[in-house]
This record gives structure tokens, C-alpha cells and sequence, in this order.
């Protein structure tokens, strides 16, 4: 009874993605350390339960000067493009998924491709939780 | 984690925010309270978990054998802590949807399915108060069926007190209870005899109080009671209920009210307070062995500087040659350096020797070092002055002697003894007048502290130490 009890909730774990969902809550709160966290968490779920009805933004951590950072540090030459090994690299810091990336072994990825890019893989990672 | 990875390094302010708001606690109950309900919208459901703000209101069932004093407990309980109390009886008094279907058994003189039960209590739970303020559930689940359409249910006490006392004085004891029909309320006529005469004397016996009765109801209770005990075995209490009520109580309410300890990660941030002599060095060598965590003297940490001729060591260095105190910026950028590298942050550490007065404490906050659990070891100056000024040291040997714990084995070695200029009576009376200046100060800035009696036995103290370090701090309500 017990193990079944426990693959239920595993399986329950699975289907809603919750581990990532509160992985990114955690984030979220400890990178703002907001003074009251409840209210924060509350605001930011609401946020991603309104951002899956319309086309507002999701609570991301990361916003479009930060990737620009990013972009920069990894193109120490400034030669306007990095790899597709260092691309890789960049969304797993992320903690984004890098499978089923449409680029070759040798393609160079300009600053514009990696900021659309990564915007959509961020908005796919929190587009899967279900309200 | 993989603890084979590379250490990471956590800002030092995420740790102490988490452990400041209990984040852990907060995602743990919310992952708790979806695993149990399983919602389809799980969201939705986290979010309303969040508004009902209930992670820390009691949860508690009281169980026992009949006249074991269940409800005088649980009445005193509810008084104390403010919530709701739920028993068989108010259950059935109040007009819930599923009242209807309970008296309906009743008055076919048949027993109340456990499932129907269940379903009342869930939905009384849900009302509310208790949502806001708890629950005391008295004399229920009396048995394993109950127990687990409890648990079906969704409803887990978080404290299980059981009563329990000898079945002949539980016989005994039943005998003399009586009832005022007029307010319902109990009274005995040995332990609680009312004073007024006329309640006196409009006092009936209680139903089914009879020897054979009563022995009927225990051996129904313990032939149900191992089951229900096997489930709840992890929080549950037992109490002897054979002694004063006040005692009982005392012994109940402190029990709900320890908190079980968590599995969040805990990095001890020790610090120990107290004046010299009272085995601050001892107690944080002792912790830091045990633990395996860093153990940080004051005085200590600034001879080393000093020694290994650092650029703040030169610093410090005028000061110690003149004899001056060394002013409390360098000392706090010293401690803050050390504090801060990877062994401090990853293993935690014990603190001994600093702050000394308010305004480093102040600044030991501005600095982010701070503690979680705070000490203060007090000792009567008497035994400060019999502890150091009796030291003495063999300067053949270098072997340390103390006047009264460890006596030199000849006389002339007793003969040839010196004393450390420190340890004179004059000099100690002078620290402890300092320390004793700033104690008080001390003692009201850090307001979560522990006291302990330090003029005991070094590993009774160790002891009791351990203790507070591993449980949870009790909660401010």
C-alpha cells in the first residue's frame, strides 16, 4: 500500500512539473529576499496563473539586460557571435533544457537568435505548469 | 546535492534569509499539502494554501482510557491555546450538513459508521476557525478504522498526547464523578467538589460510572489501543494521567508545543556570552569537535593575525605592545574575513570572546555575522575566582596545577610554582567588572538567548547545549 502510495504521488510530482515549479519559487524568493516571502509567493503564482490566460510576462529571474551581460562575457572578442558549445553551456546556467536545439555543430548564434532563443525556452520552462 | 561537486557558494544572506523566514518549512507544508490532496490546479491550490496562513496552529488529539481526564486536558488546552475543541459530543450538538444523517443512526439506536464520522469531521475541520486557529480533537480516533478514514481524509494531527494511568484507579476515580444538569459541568467528589452548596446539592451521578461499566469501556480501549498507537507512534505522547491535573496539563502543553525538527539544512552560527572562567574556550572546543565545525576565539584570531604578520596584523600589533584594547573596526574586519571563508560558510562555526559590549553587537549585525543560537553561561564570581586564581604552573615542568582540582603530587614541586600575573584575584576581579558592565546590555540585545548554569559539571552543560543546538527555537507567538 505504502509503495503504491508513494509511486501515486511521484506520478502526481511528475504530471504538474512541482519540483520546477518550486525550484523557481525558491529562486525567485531568494534572489529577492522579499521582507514578507508569503505574499511574494502568493503574488508571484498569481502572476504565473494570469501569464498562462493572456500573454503577460511570466515572474522570470532573468531579464533582457542580463542576458545581454551574458552574451558579452561569453563573446570576450566581441565578435558579435558565440558557438553553439558555448550557447549550450549558456542555458544550462540557466537551467534551461539543451536537447532538440535546431543548429548545427558549427552554427554561430548572434546576440538577437540568443535573446529570442532564450526568451522562449524561459517562457516554455513556466508555460508547463498547469494552473 | 552531489557532495562530491565542488563546494558551491551560497551568498551568505540567502542562507540566513531562508532561515529567518523558514522558507523550508513554508515550500515543505505546501508540497505536503499537495501530495495529500493531489489538486488538478495545482496553482490555484498553492495559492490558497498561502492565504490560509496556517502552517503553525496546533493540531492536536487527545486520546485516553474513560476518567483518564481527557476532557478536563483538553478544555485547559483549548483555553490556553485559543482554538477550537472537537469531541464526539459538540460534534453532534452543532448543525453541520451530515448531523442530520448521524442523529438519524442514533435514533435507530445504531452505531455511527466510522466513514460517517470521518465525513463529519472533515467537515467541521474545514469550517473556518479551524482552518485559522487549529484543532483539539478529544476521544476520537478510538480506533485503527477511525484512525485511517482520519488519514483517507486528509486530516493528520501533528501532536497525539495519550493519557494513560492504572485501570483500577481509572475504576476508582470514575466512581466519584457527578454532574450539575443544570451547566453540564463536571465535578468529583474527592478532586474537584464544588464550594458553592447549592450546586452542591443539585448534583447527579454520571451515567455509566459503575464498576462493571467502566471496566466494560477500558478493556474495549485496550483492545483498541495498540492500533491506533502503531499509527500515530511518531508523534505521540504518553502522559500518566495518575497525578494533579495541573501537572498533566503543564507536561501536555509543553509537548504540543515543541515543534518537530525539520530537515532544512542548518549551518550552526554559534556564539557563546559569559565571564571568564566559565568555560566558554571548553564548551566551543568541545562543539566544534563534535560537529566538526570552526571554532572562532576572539583573542585567539587576533594573535594569529599578529604572529603570522598580516597587513592587519601589523595593525594590531601597537596595540598589543602598548596594552591597549584594539579598536572594535579591525577587530570586526578581521572576524568578518575569517568568517566569511568557505570552511565558516559550508561547516558553520562557534563564536567565544567577542562581542564584549552593545555597540560590537550592533555592529556584528551591520557586519552580517549572525548567530542562530545564542549562549550565555553564568557563574557566581565566587567560582569564577576559585577556578582561575588557584592555577598555578610548574616552571621545571610546564605542567599546570590548580589549588584545589589538580594539587601538586610533591611539596616541592608545590614549592616551585608560579603564577600566571593574569590569574591574580585583582586582575580577575577587574574582567569581571568589565564583563558584568556590559552583560546586562547584552543579555537585552540578543533576546533569543539560552542561560545556562555554568557552575555544573562540563558535560552537563555540554549536554544541555547540544540540546538547544539540535532542536528547533520555540516559536514567538
Amino acid at each position: 500500500m505504502a509503495a503504491t502510495g508513494e509511486q501515486q504521488g511521484r506520478e502526481y510530482l511528475e504530471r504538474y512539473k512541482i519540483p520546477e515549479l518550486l525550484h523557481n519559487l525558491s529562486a525567485l524568493l531568494l534572489y529577492h529576499r522579499p521582507e514578507r516571502p508569503r505574499e511574494f509567493l502568493i503574488h508571484a503564482l498569481e502572476r504565473v496563473k494570469l501569464a498562462k490566460l493572456t500573454d503577460a510576462e511570466y515572474p522570470y529571474l532573468v531579464d533582457e539586460s542580463n542576458l545581454d551581460a551574458m552574451f558579452e562575457m561569453l563573446d570576450t572578442a566581441s565578435q558579435g557571435y558565440i558557438t553553439l558549445v558555448q550557447y549550450k553551456g549558456a542555458l544550462k546556467t540557466l537551467g534551461l533544457s539543451t536537447q532538440d536545439l535546431p543548429y548545427e555543430e558549427d552554427a554561430t548564434i548572434t546576440l538577437e537568435i540568443f535573446k529570442k532563443e532564450v526568451k522562449k525556452l524561459l517562457q516554455e520552462s513556466w508555460a508547463i505548469y498547469q494552473s | 546535492m552531489d557532495a562530491t561537486s565542488r563546494p558551491l557558494r551560497v551568498p551568505r544572506e540567502m542562507g540566513i534569509y531562508a532561515e529567518k523566514h523558514e522558507l523550508f518549512q513554508l515550500l515543505q507544508n505546501m508540497l505536503e499539502g499537495l501530495l495529500i490532496h493531489k489538486p488538478d490546479e495545482p496553482i490555484q491550490y498553492m495559492i490558497s494554501h498561502l492565504k490560509q496562513d496556517n502552517d503553525h496552529v496546533p493540531r492536536i488529539c487527545i486520546l485516553g482510557p474513560p476518567a483518564s481526564g481527557k476532557t478536563t486536558i483538553a478544555t485547559w488546552l483549548c483555553k490556553q491555546l485559543n482554538t477550537p475543541c472537537i469531541t464526539q459530543e459538540t460534534l453532534l450538538e452543532e448543525t453541520l450538513e451530515l448531523t442530520k444523517e448521524v442523529t438519524a443512526f442514533q435514533e435507530r439506536g445504531q452505531k455511527i459508521p466510522n466513514a460517517l464520522w470521518a465525513n463529519l469531521i472533515q467537515e467541521r475541520l474545514s469550517n473556518v476557525d479551524c482552518i485559522k486557529q487549529g484543532w483539539i480533537l478529544e476521544g476520537f480516533p478510538e480506533n485503527r478504522d477511525q484512525a485511517w478514514m482520519l488519514q483517507l481524509a486528509g486530516i493528520t494531527p501533528r501532536h497525539v498526547v495519550v493519557l494513560y494511568a492504572p485501570d483500577t484507579v481509572l475504576i476508582e476515580r470514575n466512581l466519584g464523578k457527578r454532574i450539575d444538569p443544570s451547566t453540564k459541568e463536571v465535578y468529583h467528589t474527592t478532586f474537584d467538589w464544588p464550594s458553592d452548596p447549592l450546586v452542591q446539592q443539585r448534583l447527579v451521578e454520571a451515567e455509566g460510572i459503575s464498576e462493571q461499566e467502566t471496566a466494560k469501556h477500558l478493556l474495549e480501549y485496550h483492545r483498541n489501543f495498540p492500533r491506533v498507537f502503531q499509527i500515530y507512534q511518531q508523534i505521540l505522547k504518553l502522559i500518566n494521567a495518575d497525578q494533579p491535573c495541573a501537572d498533566v496539563f503543564s507536561q501536555a502543553l509543553t509537548y504540543v508545543q515543541t515543534w518537530c525538527r525539520s530537515a532544512a539544512p542548518f549551518t550552526p552560527r554559534i556564539l557563546f556570552c559569559g565571564p571568564p572562567g566559565s568555560g566558554k574556550s571548553l564548551q566551543a572546543a568541545l562543539i566544534a569537535q563534535k560537529y566538526s565545525i570552526v571554532n572562532i576565539c576572539c583573542g585567539q584570531l587576533l594573535k594569529e593575525a599578529v604572529a603570522d604578520k598580516t597587513k592587519l596584523g601589523e595593525l594590531i600589533k601597537p596595540y598589543f605592545d602598548s596594552r591597549w584594547p584594539v579598536p572594535d573596526n579591525i577587530i570586526l574586519k578581521l572576524l568578518t574575513d575569517r568568517l566569511n571563508r568557505l570552511d565558516c560558510m559550508t561547516d558553520g562555526w562557534v563564536l567565544h570572546g567577542f562581542p564584549r559590549d552593545l555597540d560590537q553587537a550592533e555592529q556584528m549585525v551591520k557586519a552580517g555575522i549572525i548567530p542562530n543560537r545564542i549562549f550565555f553561561l553564568n557563574l557566581p564570581s565566587e567560582s569564577v575566582m576559585e577556578r582561575l586564581a588557584q592555577r598555578m604552573i610548574d616552571p621545571v615542568t610546564g605542567e599546570r596545577y590548580h589549588a584545589m582540582y589538580k594539587p601538586a603530587p610533591l611539596p616541592e614541586v608545590q614549592a616551585r610554582l608560579k603564577q600566571n600575573p593574569k590569574d591574580t584575584e585583582e586582575n580577575i576581579r577587574i574582567c569581571l567588572e568589565t564583563y558584568y558592565r556590559h552583560a546586562g546590555d547584552l543579555e537585552e540585545f540578543y533576546d533569543n538567548a539560552f542561560y545556562i548554569n555554568a557552575d555544573q559539571d562540563p558535560y552537563v552543560v555540554f549536554e544541555y547545549i547540544e540540546s538547544c543546538i539540535v532542536k528547533p527555537l520555540p516559536h514567538k507567538s
